[in-house]
């Protein structure tokens, strides 16, 4: 009797292999009417079944039963195979370029000055601007710069026939802004400045910078901790460690400069730092007394600081550029890296 | 300036390392920008037993000595009465460098008298460590053959130092010990510095100043019988611990004193001086000068000069004249310890383009007090190393002690401005550390005067930087910003530039940004300006820059020339920026403007068809239109421009915005690009960059509900006369103003030979009808069209299809 359980193996066999074969539902279902429909094979056996002595009907109906699952499931499974859309026969080369949409970039100093001007609107400063034919009043006088300090000399600075400058720093913007409204004050002032200087790895006839001024009442050098703190983690990341050290500006007092970590090597010493593990960021300070005077601020009501950064510097290290003049060269596969 | 560990440790105990030092330096204001070694013995030299000595056979006081150097036996033939065997000495191997006031030697294998020698066994002199120079310098007998002598004897540490225009008290060691003895709460002391003069009054005709306003003080002190030679080993290695070269004993004891106390001084040869005499005075017009560094300056009467009765001998405070100077003969001197007046002092120094350690120190200010102590150190030292004796005191001609600054100070203006809570103790006793006088302590405030030394602080806010510097900005807390939002009447400036750049950026340019400086033949090649538009810089590095740049076009020719020299020829680039000129009736002489450039293929990364599309006028057009509709700006139109020196003609149109011309664009002309190495035509576009983003700023977008009832379309074809342009035929329809037409869209255009011969070309266009509030019927809408159709033919003179 062992060659219905026989026939019903190899009718399971066959039919998997049918079902696996299919490559349309039509094929598929010729599978179900075949064995499991009902003039097909399963239906036959189950009506042999009686003719199966009773000590052996156990064991075939269990192979009857098993089988019939068996079939069913490699029918299930043909189907869910061909709704998935799986080996179609015209498929695409999946591995041909794309259509690319056009994709420009926004120039490194531009997108260094926007996330410096984000960090700092974030904390209050909003983004205003200033001429960058300047008089020697608003670059110099008002600023508290004494008349023989040599950043007035034409050496460094570009003068026009009419006296007036090239601004050589974004801080004559503080003046103007001050001039104009009373305190409290707080302002960035990204833009380009000039700097008589023959181009070189680090030096350019122009650069930008970003000035900040906050003037209220009650500012202190702890205020202006915080937010070069906060600009520093913000912009290179939480591992940045900051240290300012006393240094000298006409405009402010006290004056400090402000140093980063080492971003390149974290502070361990490498070339970029110059083997220090600092790297000097921004110059800044309060608001010196002359300059309140200048603009008509009572000094001992308000107070205040300002500082400047420059966006170059900040563009070469945070993307490791090595020669300034690279920003301003221009070249395509230069500009599609950023 | 330079400093070194030893010379300073001669003023003020040093209780840390270097590397402390140098921190609590830099973070007290004082950078120390390098640190390095200097070693008092040449490098090389190493200690060698001798290991027997015979006399040299060709000389009586020559002998031959066998030394062992820790490695192997040399041969070594020695003048040296004290050599024996048994020593342990310093030896100087084949190799050796020395430095010395004549130049460098080296020791080389040589013969002496017939016989070779290979080193030089050495005295305590010749090395540098002492003024011992009676024989060999004998080392402890316990040092082993090959030790190197730079550990027996350590070199010193140097250490350079950025200082601030506002602290030429920090030009010299004493400067920096006092400011050390704050940091490291130890004692800074000066040496005795006394000299006994003779009660003899000095000629009063010794100095005479004639220009006060610039000489405010002159110390001229005589002394007659020295004798100038070499300097003593110690102060030798005091200069070159510096970095200062030694020249005689009396001009290293000068530059000793200028870095001990920061007091620059002058020596004459008395006997040289026309009358033995100075005066200080303006230059006339036309004399010369021939300096110590052999250079002959012309001299104006804004020049401070020492003149001797007849001619200038110094150029004051910068450098002293070639005639005048101490040499080897000289037996009289005149010692000159002056306070010339800064700005007199720079303006001369940049105009001559000569600068000195003098002038470095005199243009900042040097301390009145410090003249006459200086004088005195300095003549201590000179009969110290050169003998001879004061002649009479020293003659002091001045305009008077300036006054010291008394500065009022509040403890709470103080903690105010630093934001810590740095106590009233601590802030008197910062400046009592720093060698200011502190009167009037109340439990308010105190009363501060500033020595002559520290003409910086004038204010209250000066000394607030004393106590946060001293105290230490470390010790200032973080107190996050908070509290109202200010200047609310004003927008961000740089917002709305940033979202434009991050538009076209969008739309596939690359940003450029060039120098605003450049040459008149770059900028002009933007046609709308002339040579008189341009605004020039009076003081240009160079002719190529020289002016302003009135138009972007010119930095982005250049890259786009660049570029493609370097082989990438589809570029699309951009540059927002700002642009000057001259006449104010083109434009205010700075505004914002944005420029546009486009050439090469469309689809560089594409393949089959697609790769072989190179841009053209439309595709611009459409990056524009782009950028319009991205801006929410409608109100704008694009009009033939005809005449434009930029563009190919035929081939521009001007962009109006709202009404107002605010930029062009086109195929720019063949001549501007004929000489590059590429096939595509270029295309640019220039647009004031403040008619964009007005125009932007007021448009903002109204809502429109959905379309809810289906459109009906009607294909229309037709051939036209060439001339007759898209734009005109769609005006033509929407001024026949259809019924519920919404839109018309051309779908296809056409040329083949035949119809160019007749001038001619073959249009289709899409007009969609729709209405708001029913389903149209098809006999209206064709109604419509049939009637478009027939006006077409007759007023158009179309044929249609």
């Amino acid at each position: 009797m062992s060659d219905i359980i026989a026939e019903i193996n190899r009718a399971v066999s066959e039919a998997e292999g049918r079902a696996a074969a299919a490559a349309a539902a039509a094929e598929i279902e010729a599978v179900r009417i075949d064995y499991l429909g009902r003039n097909g094979l399963f239906p036959a056996l189950s009506r042999r079944m009686g003719e199966i002595p009773p000590e052996l009907r156990r064991a075939a109906g269990g192979a009857f039963n098993a089988g019939r699952t068996r079939i069913q499931a490699a029918i299930e499974a043909a189907q869910q195979r061909l709704a998935s859309g799986g080996e179609e026969k015209d498929a695409i080369d999946l591995t041909l370029p794309g259509r690319r949409g056009a994709a420009g970039r926004i120039h490194p100093i531009s997108r260094t000055a926007e996330e410096c001007a984000e960090i700092f609107r974030r904390m209050g400063f909003i983004a205003v601007d200033g001429p960058e034919i300047e008089d020697i009043y608003h670059n110099f006088d008002a600023l508290n710069t004494p008349m023989d300090h040599p950043s007035r000399d034409p050496q460094d600075t570009f003068y026009f026939p009419d006296g007036r400058i090239l601004r050589s720093q974004t801080s004559p913007v503080q003046i103007r802004v001050m001039e104009t409204h009373t305190p409290p004050v707080r302002i960035v002032a990204p833009g380009r400045v000039f700097r008589r200087d023959t181009p070189d790895a680090t030096h350019g006839m122009n650069f930008h910078q970003i000035e900040g001024l906050y003037v209220d009442k009650n500012v202190s050098m702890a205020d202006l901790k915080s937010v070069l703190q906060r600009f520093a983690h913000e912009m290179f990341g939480p591992d940045v460690r900051i240290r300012l050290r006393p240094h000298f500006f006409p405009f402010t007092e006290p004056s400090v400069e402000y140093d980063f970590s080492c971003v390149v090597c974290g502070g361990k010493g490498c070339n970029v730092c110059k083997n220090s593990g600092w790297i000097e960021i921004a110059g800044a300070g309060m608001v010196d007394p002359a300059v309140f005077k200048a603009v008509g601020y009572d000094p001992a009501v308000w107070s205040g600081f300002a500082f400047g950064l420059g966006i170059e510097r900040l563009a070469m290290l945070r993307h490791r550029i090595p020669d300034l003049r690279l920003l301003y060269e221009n070249d395509v596969r230069f500009l599609r890296q950023f | 300036m330079n400093i070194s560990r030893k010379w300073l440790s001669d003023y003020v105990a040093l209780t840390c390392d270097d590397a402390a030092l140098c921190h609590k330096l830099t973070m007290a204001g004082i950078e120390v920008e390098k640190v390095e070694t200097v070693s008092v013995v040449p490098a090389g030299v190493i200690a060698a037993k001798i290991l027997s000595r015979e006399a040299h056979p060709n000389s009586d006081h020559l002998s031959v000595c066998q030394v062992f150097d820790g490695r192997e036996n040399l041969q070594i033939v020695c003048g040296a009465p004290n050599c024996d065997a048994g020593q342990i000495v310093p030896l100087a191997p084949v190799g050796t460098v020395f430095s010395t006031p004549e130049g460098e030697f080296k020791i080389k294998k040589s013969k002496l008298r017939g016989v070779e020698s290979c080193g030089m066994m050495c005295s305590a002199e010749e090395l540098g460590i002492s003024d011992d120079n009676s024989g060999l310098m004998i080392l402890d007998p316990s040092v082993a053959p090959g030790t190197p002598l730079e550990t027996l004897f350590p070199g010193d540490t140097r250490m350079e130092l950025e200082v601030t225009p506002n602290r030429p008290d920090w030009l010299s060691v004493w400067g920096i010990a006092r400011d050390v003895s704050c940091l490291l709460g130890t004692e800074a002391k000066l040496p005795e510095i006394s000299v006994k003069e003779s009660s003899e009054e000095p000629r009063p005709d010794l100095v005479t100043v004639e220009a006060p306003d610039l000489c405010h003080r002159y110390i001229g002190r005589v002394i007659r019988g020295v004798k100038v030679g070499p300097s003593p080993a110690w102060m030798v290695e005091r200069l070159e611990s510096v970095g200062l070269r030694s020249i005689n004993n009396i001009v290293d004891v000068t530059n000793f004193v200028l870095m001990e106390l920061g007091q620059p001084l002058h020596a004459f040869d008395l006997e040289k001086l026309e009358g033995q005499r100075v005066v200080a005075r303006r230059a006339a017009a036309g004399e010369k000068i021939t300096t110590l560094d052999g250079k002959t300056l012309d001299l104006c009467e804004d020049n401070l000069v020492i003149a001797d009765a007849r001619k200038p001998v110094a150029l004051a405070g910068v450098m002293g004249g070639e005639y005048s100077g101490v040499g080897e003969n000289t037996t009289s001197i005149l010692l000159e310890s002056a306070v010339f007046q800064p700005s007199n002092i720079r303006s001369t120094s940049r105009r001559l383009g000569i600068s000195s350690d003098s002038s470095y120190r005199f243009e900042r200010g040097v301390d009145y007090d410090m003249a006459e102590t200086a004088s005195i150190r300095a003549a201590q030292l000179i009969l110290a190393v050169a003998g001879g004796r004061l002649e009479g005191k020293a003659l002091d001609v001045t305009s008077g002690r300036p006054e010291e600054a008394v500065i009022p100070c509040r403890f709470d203006n103080i903690r105010r401005l630093i934001g810590s809570r740095v106590s009233d103790e601590r802030i008197v006793e910062i400046f009592r550390t720093l060698h200011l006088k502190v009167d009037d302590v109340t439990p308010s405030g105190c009363t501060v005067t500033a020595p002559l030394f520290r003409r910086d602080l004038s204010r209250e806010a000066d000394l607030v930087e004393e106590v946060a510097r001293i105290d230490g900005l470390d010790n200032i807390p973080e107190i996050p910003v908070c509290g109202k939002c200010c200047h609310p009447e004003s927008e961000d400036a740089w917002m709305p530039l940033q979202k434009l750049r991050a538009a076209v950026a969008g739309l596939g340019f690359c940003e450029c940004v060039h120098y605003s400086i450049g040459s008149a033949a770059n900028f002009l090649t933007d046609t709308r300006f002339s040579e008189s538009d341009l605004v020039k810089l009076d003081n240009p590095l160079s002719p190529e820059m020289a002016v302003m740049r009135p138009s972007l076009l010119g930095g982005l020719l250049g890259a786009v020339e660049r570029n493609i020299a370097r082989g990438s020829k589809t570029l699309a680039l951009f540059e927002l920026d700002r642009v000057f000129c001259a006449d104010r009736s083109k434009f205010p002489e700075e505004r914002n403007e944005l420029a546009l450039i486009l050439t090469g293929l469309r689809h560089p990364e594409r393949y089959s068809a697609e790769l072989k599309e190179s841009f053209d006028f439309y595709d611009l057009k459409g990056t524009l239109e782009s950028l319009f509709e991205l801006l929410n700006i409608s109100n704008y139109r694009f009009a033939a421009l005809e005449g434009d020196g930029r563009f190919r003609p035929g081939h521009a149109c001007s962009i109006v915005i709202e009404g107002k011309t605010a930029g062009a664009f086109g195929e720019l002309k063949k001549e501007l690009t004929s000489s590059w190495r590429t096939v595509y035509p270029v295309f640019a576009s220039q647009i004031e960059a403040g008619a964009l983003l007005q125009a932007a700023r007021r448009a903002a977008a109204k809502y429109k509900p959905a379309a809810q009832y289906p459109a009906t379309a009607r294909d229309i074809a037709f051939v036209a006369s060439s001339g007759l342009t898209c734009g005109e035929i769609i005006e033509f329809v929407r001024r026949k103003k259809l019924p519920d037409l919404e839109s018309v869209r051309l779908f296809d255009i056409f040329e083949d030979d035949a119809l160019r011969e007749k001038h001619q070309k073959s249009l289709a266009f899409t007009l969609t009808f729709r209405n708001a509030a029913r389903t149209l019927k098809d006999d209206e809408v064709n109604a419509s069209v049939e009637r478009l159709r027939g006006a077409l033919a007759a007023e158009l003179k179309v044929e249609l299809r």
